[in-house]
């Protein structure tokens, strides 16, 4: 038994030795320590031995068995080791081209939107959006639009060909993300317990349609609009707002400053200005005196409040609503010849972001 | 609306030692925009952009008081110089007959002059000439100068043009009345215009937006009537917008001026032409005044000023603040009461407006920055979010090569996949391809490929509403998602493979995929009864999609299920049968599925004409599978596809 134990573990050596592969080492291992391996069915024997000689040969099976599970541990590191020298020395053109995963485009408008959406929802804002063919009540009535307000005439908005409602009036294409102002204070103060504030922190992204078609203009674009209202909501708020937003967007280099305006739905009405990041707010060509206007905004005027059905005597708030395109355009400094590109279908445009 | 100013003009109505720059930056934070201040000739042009609700800035007495209140609450030494006109005497009347419809026009000055004229002299022109208005002669440039300096529109007449009748009728416009404007160009008027008639029915004005030719100051000229007419606003609007003659008159008149700054123009148009045309009176100064603006007192509490605004004011402030633009606030117990100028009668008429006032001159900067107090604590439920799938949908697309479009929501009639009597139409399109809101967002995909025309291969999609109408309401807006694959030998399990792909990631199970019963070869997509979307092979290379996306986000789900991994290995088999064509795969990996349930999953390997090869994973949850095992389960498969489908191993 001791020899032949001896033997095999001689001829388990040899052969891990000359071993060139991984496949090879395996059979070998199989071949000896297997469930009927060589060794295995040796040490089967052993039960058949006198008592006393279980032990030492017992041992001896052990020692076998470890070194040639060594063995067999060392030959495999060593043929790692070669394989990885010889892969090294083979030869690798690294500037050849990569098999790619499949990569296509999300719009520049969709990469905006995702962008402002993440920015307002730090600070507890929450996406909502309305209709896009919408009643004049929403877009421009609620809103405080005089009835002859040059906004109203079809010179400037798109009017649907719609029997007039007795209560909403035209129906007609949105022209602005303040459509949802209302309809949002609505939703809030009809789903709202008694006694409970009518705590709004509104997004409304969505897209919006003007009759004006130019190098600067598209007759389909998108806006945001932010509209916050509650207790004792002031124009500070508006103001931390406003920062919190350009600083996040726009990042650390660019100033704000915000000016009087003038809106039929706010009052005090602003103008957001955000510094120009080409002359850095020196004054350029493409500025005025170092200042590109972002958007406007302001405390919703009390008549808006009425119609959404909130107390203006208990209750304030402030909105605003900026064009994305806009927004887009003014950080990354893309000087499109025409902003209508956005809406060409022309591939060669999309792919570049 | 924009004015263009010289700084020196400016000087004549506001006492400062504040340079241009500081002029302009304190008008840009705390009232209008300064768009460009620019050096010229010595002197400084302001450009300053004007909102519609301040006509009364677009003159350089309203923008020296503006700017006066600005610097003297900025702490720099500052006062409005506040013109005064002198009186005219004469009591003379005007020979012509002057009959005005006050349901059109709320005031008429006018006054009658000999004059000699011939160019105005250099101080004029280039004044004018600096804010983009041209020099004519005397007479026109007067109107002019006295337009941009008190603020109030004006017009000057040939006086003996207008009394070879002897009238002037105010009257509304017929449609189809021709006029021809003093700079030769022929209007046929819609009805409703404010026009001038001469007794005969001959339009000698078109008012408020531009005199006629037949009335007009020509080089023979040598008496003329001066004249102010405060118009209804929208008609001005109209007319103007309408015959698309858009006069800087037209453009103030329509936003409503002061009335009261109608006498201040002619008397200040009297001055100038005695001055630079040598000009005398031949009669007093006609006015006609039935529409005066009503005067309002508003009443306001300091602490509605505060909490408005944020910070405390003290009421000092405030009370100054609104004295120099020109109000006339009055401290009264716990706040103030305030009267409004004229020049402001149509913008202030609420406390909010009292509230900007003071705030925007305080100063925007001065504020501090704060975050709304209030979080609405509302749970966020993120498989209920719309947007988060809406991004999730449109992410998953990016990554299997798809490169998203927004095309218009409008379309042509050549787009229409209907009757155009069931589209939502637009009433007054800008172009004749967008005049229907679209249905369905495929055409528009379909315009892009062609627009791309030189792509072998594309891949699109866009995620974008439809517009269904609904009778006596506001048209169903549907989010579709839609995705257009076009390529040479395009299969159409590419595009069913997306669909498939794109289920599996929303987590929506329990699909089935039917032939389609109309339109183009492709699948029809259902859950339970609910159709959930369409494919469509259009054409050899082209394979469009379209789903619902509404219907998509009632059965999304998060849901994490788990089943214990396999603790005993597979084997794997792969097997090939001669099969008909045409027995669907479904039917077969059904069959081979029932014949035992050591079969775990049935792969498609390949398709080779009649040749199909399925490889078959056989694997146990309880022990390992014997050969005696496969070999049971593989005889049963055989024996089964050739009893139902006559197929042989091949």
């Amino acid at each position: 038994m001791e020899q032949e134990l001896i033997k095999l573990k001689n001829d388990a050596s040899s052969l891990i030795i000359a071993a060139e592969d991984a496949q090879e080492l395996t059979a070998i291992k199989l071949d000896f320590l297997g469930k009927s391996g060589k060794l295995t069915e040796l040490l089967k024997g052993i039960k058949k031995l006198p008592e006393d000689r279980r032990p030492e040969i017992g041992r001896l099976a052990n020692e076998i068995l470890g070194s040639v599970e060594g063995l067999i541990a060392t030959r495999t590191n060593e043929l790692t080791g070669k394989k990885r020298e010889s892969i090294k020395k083979e030869f690798l053109d690294i500037t050849l081209p990569g098999l790619k995963p499949p990569l296509g485009h999300l719009h520049l408008i969709t990469q905006a939107i995702e962008e402002i959406s993440e920015i307002f929802a730090r600070i507890g804002f929450s996406r909502v959006r309305y209709p896009e063919v919408e009643w004049d009540w929403y877009a421009f009535e609620s809103l405080n639009f005089t009835a002859n307000h040059p906004a109203r005439d079809d010179w400037e908005t798109f009017f649907i060909d719609h029997e007039i409602d007795a209560k909403h009036g035209p129906m007609i294409l949105t022209p602005h993300t303040s459509s949802g102002q209302v309809r949002e204070m609505l939703r809030t103060t009809k789903s709202q317990a008694a006694g409970e504030l009518p705590n709004i922190k509104m997004l409304n992204i969505a897209k919006c349609y003007r009759r004006q078609s130019d190098i600067s203009h598209s007759q389909m674009f998108h806006q945001f609009e932010g509209m916050v209202v509650g207790k004792n909501i002031a124009v500070t708020d508006l103001k931390g707002v406003f920062d919190f937003f350009v600083r996040s967007y726009f990042g650390p280099d660019r100033k704000i400053r915000i000016r009087p305006y003038h809106f039929q739905f706010t009052e005090p009405s602003v103008e957001l200005d955000v510094s120009c990041g080409v002359c850095a707010g020196r004054g350029c060509r493409l500025c005025k005196q170092g200042w590109l206007e972002l958007g406007g905004g302001g405390m919703v005027h009390p008549n808006v409040l009425k119609n959404g059905n909130i107390d203006p005597a208990k209750y304030t708030g402030f909105a605003f609503g900026w064009g994305v395109e806009r927004v887009l355009m003014m950080r990354e400094g893309l000087e499109l010849d025409d902003l209508r590109i956005l809406y060409s279908n022309n591939l060669d445009f999309l792919e570049q972001f | 609306m924009n004015i263009k100013i010289l700084d020196s003009w400016l000087r004549e109505f506001i006492k400062t030692a504040a340079d241009a720059k500081t002029i302009a930056d304190r008008l840009s934070l705390t009232s209008v925009s300064v768009e460009k201040l620019e050096k010229h000739d010595g002197d400084y042009i302001y450009d300053i952009e004007v909102t519609t609700n301040r006509p009364d800035l677009m003159s350089i007495t309203g923008l020296a008081r503006e700017a006066a209140g600005a610097l003297s609450q900025a702490g720099i030494k500052a006062e409005y110089i506040e013109p005064e006109y002198k009186k005219v005497t004469s009591n003379k009347k005007l020979d012509l007959e002057i009959v005005n419809n006050p349901k059109l026009v709320n005031r008429i000055c006018a006054v009658a002059l000999d004059i000699n004229l011939k160019p105005s002299p250099e101080k004029i022109s280039k004044r004018l000439e600096a804010g983009d208005i041209r020099s004519i002669n005397n007479a026109v440039d007067v109107t002019n100068y006295v337009m941009r300096e008190v603020g109030h529109p004006m017009h000057v007449f040939d006086y003996d043009k207008l009394l070879k009748t002897g009238k002037m009728i105010i009257r509304e416009s017929k449609p189809g009345e021709k006029i021809v404007t003093l700079d030769e160009k022929e209007y046929m008027l819609k009805g409703g215009d404010i026009v001038a008639d001469n007794g005969k029915g001959e339009i000698i004005d078109l008012l408020g937006v531009m005199g006629t030719l037949n009335s007009a100051v020509s080089d023979d000229t040598k008496r003329v009537l001066l004249f102010v007419d405060n118009n209804d606003p929208h008609r001005i609007r109209k007319t103007s917008m309408g015959l698309a003659i858009r006069s800087e008159a037209a453009t103030l008149n329509e936003k409503g001026v002061d009335v009261e700054k109608a006498m201040d123009a002619i008397l200040r148009g009297v001055e100038l032409l005695e001055k630079i045309a040598d000009a005398k009176l031949i009669s007093g100064v006609f006015d006609i005044y039935p529409n005066k603006p009503k005067i309002q007192a508003l009443q306001i509490l300091e602490t509605k000023i505060n909490s408005v605004i944020g910070i405390t004011i003290p009421l000092k402030t405030s009370w100054k603040i609104l004295n120099d633009l020109g109000f006339t606030p009055k401290e009264i117990k716990d706040g103030l009461e305030v009267r409004v100028p004229s020049w402001r009668a149509n913008d202030v008429s609420a406390e909010e407006d009292i509230i900007e006032e003071i705030v925007r001159v305080y100063g925007y900067a001065n504020l501090p920055n704060t975050l709304p107090a209030f979080e609405s604590g509302k749970p966020y439920n993120l498989v209920s979010d719309r947007f988060y799938w809406e991004e999730r949908v449109k992410t998953a697309f990016k990554y299997w090569g798809f490169t998203e479009v927004y095309t218009y929501s409008m379309v042509g009639e050549n787009m229409l996949e209907q009757a155009t009597k069931d589209a939502v139409v637009i009433k007054n399109p800008l172009t004749e391809d967008r005049v229907y809101m679209r249905t369905t967002i495929v055409p528009s995909l379909l315009e892009a490929v062609r627009e791309n025309k030189g792509r072998e291969k594309l891949r699109i999609f866009e995620l974008a509403n439809v517009y269904l109408k609904k009778a006596g309401s506001l048209p169903d807006e549907k989010l579709k998602l839609a995705a257009l694959i076009k390529g040479p030998k395009l299969s159409f399990l590419e595009a069913k493979g997306i669909v498939e792909a794109l289920l599996e990631d929303l987590g929506i199970s329990g699909v089935v995929f039917k032939a389609a019963k109309s339109g183009a070869a492709g699948a029809s997509v259902f859950i339970g009864h609910e159709l959930l979307g369409e494919i469509e092979r259009l054409e050899e290379d082209l394979i469009d999609l379209e789903f619902d996306f509404e219907t998509l986000l009632k059965h999304v789900s998060l849901k994490k299920v788990y089943k214990p991994t396999p603790r005993f290995p597979e084997a794997i088999e792969d097997l090939r049968f001669e099969i008909g064509e045409q027995i669907p795969y479904e039917k077969i990996v059904r069959t081979i599925h029932e014949q035992s349930n050591l079969i775990k999953k049935v792969e498609l390997l390949d398709v080779y004409k009649t040749k199909k090869t399925f490889r078959i994973i056989y694997q146990s949850g309880e022990r390992n599978l014997t050969s005696e095992d496969i070999t049971q389960v593989r005889e049963k498969i055989i024996s089964a596809l050739k009893k139902h489908f006559r197929a042989d191993p091949a």
